[in-house]
């Protein structure tokens, strides 16, 4: 209370001329700063629209407007199976990663066992590690198992990376989910397994959300694993796919070029306009939480 | 499960590391000792990439948190429109580097490149240059890439916690007559320590590990001014053929990675004791 009040008498001098400019200021300091991170993005549509001459004549603003740069974008890229691939090996390997992690997650959050100590380490230390410690001992494998230049190349190494981060959220959430669920489930005559399943699994939708949003677009644009594993055109991913354009015929053609990407950027910002609030809310819990 | 997919690879690259191996006979050759540790050291694109890689990280991390943590004070406030600008700020971290690296390729392409272009517009001809092209700038505008597309990552986590911030302290300075600038760096600054301690270390390990950004703008060159550690162990590894010298590299950057963390929680143990006694 006594707090409140010499903070309202304060206002008047805050909101003088110095509070004025200070507030110009950093409005302006925000608006360059937003100018900045969109105009990359918004120059990579407008040269989507234009044709060579317009590019090497350095404008900006495409105009005349050339739609027609993204059927053909379409057709030369081979887009539509770089999208087949790119959608099975995101899905399948963020599934696995969720189903194992929520696993992982509750025998670390609710569980007491002898190791468990030592298995957090690890996860841990397996959110920190570079993942180019295992891209030669995995090049070698799958090579060996005769399965580079498969989809199971990308959605197993996917998978596996993907669980240090699955386990450390799961287990930060499983973790804070009140202990009287678990006892009245047991009252009831739940094992373990049904515990997990009916009773707390359900409860964690929003940590699971975020998991996999998260990892759905880390295996989207994914790029060392897919470049390394995948030595041949068929089974690309967009990123790779995408990538071998600059060295095709269509290198010097920029606005095609741009048009790929565009399609290709797609369907990550609509899955991030839609689920923003949720993914960076779960994503700063996630870093915080200590 | 865990275990074998970080103990495997780790144990399996020093092992390798130890072994002359083309990659092509289906066991690993000859074992050599340290060799490839020290052909390493004899190898001048070595210390070219590691110097690089750690002026990366030097100059990349104060310039993320920075901007990130000038951001996020500037959001930290009640004002129209706040939650739609941290969206957009987000929007390059969820951008594939691909994208990014290809757009950027474009804006510093020397003749009409956007940036050229500005350039000359404003009358700063003389500026004008081939960025990527030229040694002495390529690093730096790789570097610039690499901040424009993380700062938005830093800005919403120091973001989180400048909101998780106890009201009442920041309200008892302000009673207590600090301007703006004094309660910035005297009260939010050392409570938003361990936040923003953290928002380094995760931008600093995200720099010794950066492969995609480099690769694909300029493949560590011109004349090697731009190759990094994770650039040089993709190219000894399947351009070179050099399997126990990569494996060595990569144990080199696991190294730096685990050392730079367990350096950073020691110091930040410390910090914390000695402030509070």
């Amino acid at each position: 209370m006594s707090v409140t009040a010499p903070r309202v008498a304060m206002r008047p001098a805050r909101d003088g001329w110095s509070g004025l400019v200070g507030r110009v200021g950093a409005g302006a300091v925000l608006l360059i700063a937003l100018a900045i991170s969109v105009a990359p993005g918004v120059y990579m549509l407008s040269m989507s629209l234009m044709d060579n001459p317009q590019l090497f004549a350095g404008r900006i603003i495409a105009w005349p407007l050339r739609p027609e740069n993204y059927p053909q974008a379409w057709v030369a890229s081979d887009i539509g199976r770089l999208y087949g691939n790119s959608i099975v090996v995101a899905t399948a390997s963020t599934i696995l990663t969720l189903a194992i992690s929520a696993l992982a997650g509750y025998g670390l959050g609710r569980i007491r066992f002898a190791g468990r100590g030592m298995v957090y380490a690890l996860v841990l230390v397996g959110l920190t590690i570079p993942v180019q410690i295992a891209l030669i001992p995995l090049f070698i494998n799958l090579r060996s198992l005769g399965l580079l230049n498969t989809r199971l190349a990308l959605i197993g190494p996917y998978t596996g990376f993907g669980l240090a981060f699955g386990t450390y959220i799961m287990k930060g959430f499983f973790e804070g989910l009140p202990r009287e669920l678990e006892e009245a489930a047991r009252l009831d005559g739940a094992g373990e397994f049904a515990i997990f399943r009916r009773v707390m699994l359900p409860l964690t939708r929003p940590a699971l959300a975020t998991i996999a949003i998260f990892l759905f677009l880390q295996n989207w644009n994914e790029f060392l694993f897919a470049l390394t594993f995948i030595t041949e055109g068929g089974m690309r991913t967009l990123p790779t796919g995408i990538y071998a354009l600059l060295s095709s015929e269509f290198y010097g053609n920029y606005p095609i070029l741009a048009a790929s990407l565009v399609l290709f950027s797609i369907p990550v910002l609509v899955l991030y306009f839609v689920f923003q609030q949720q993914f960076i809310e779960g994503l700063t819990a996630g870093a915080l939480k200590h | 499960m865990l275990a074998a997919f970080l103990l495997y690879p780790i144990g399996y690259s020093l092992w390798l590391s130890f072994h002359e191996w083309n990659g092509y006979t289906p066991r690993w050759g000859p074992f050599v000792g340290v060799a490839n540790y020290l052909a390493l050291a004899r190898d001048e694109v070595f210390w070219k990439a590691t110097w690089n890689s750690i002026v990366f990280v030097i100059v990349r991390t104060p310039l993320e948190v920075g901007l990130g943590f000038l951001l996020a004070l500037l959001l930290n406030r009640k004002m129209r429109g706040r939650s739609l600008l941290r969206t957009f700020f987000f929007v390059p971290v969820v951008m594939s580097l691909i994208v990014v690296t290809i757009i950027f390729q474009r804006i510093y392409e020397a003749n009409t490149g956007l940036l050229n272009t500005f350039l000359r517009g404003i009358g700063l001809e003389a500026l004008a240059h081939p960025w990527l092209g030229d040694p002495s700038t390529a690093l730096g505008a790789v570097i610039a890439v690499s901040v424009w597309k993380n700062v938005g990552f830093s800005l919403v986590i120091l973001l989180a916690g400048l909101q998780g911030l106890p009201r009442d302290v920041i309200d008892a300075a302000r009673v207590d007559g600090a301007d703006a600038w004094q309660l910035t760096t005297r009260v939010i600054a050392p409570l938003m320590r361990p936040i923003l301690a953290l928002t380094a270390l995760l931008s600093v390990i995200g720099g010794l590990k950066v492969f995609d950004l480099v690769f694909i703008m300029t493949r560590g060159g011109p004349t090697y001014s731009t190759e990094v550690l994770a650039t040089m162990l993709y190219r000894q590894a399947f351009e070179l053929n050099e399997m126990g010298a990569a494996s060595a590299i990569a144990v080199i950057l696991v190294a730096l990675v685990l050392g730079t963390a367990w350096l950073q929680t020691l110091l930040l143990r410390e910090g914390g004791t000695s402030r509070a006694g």
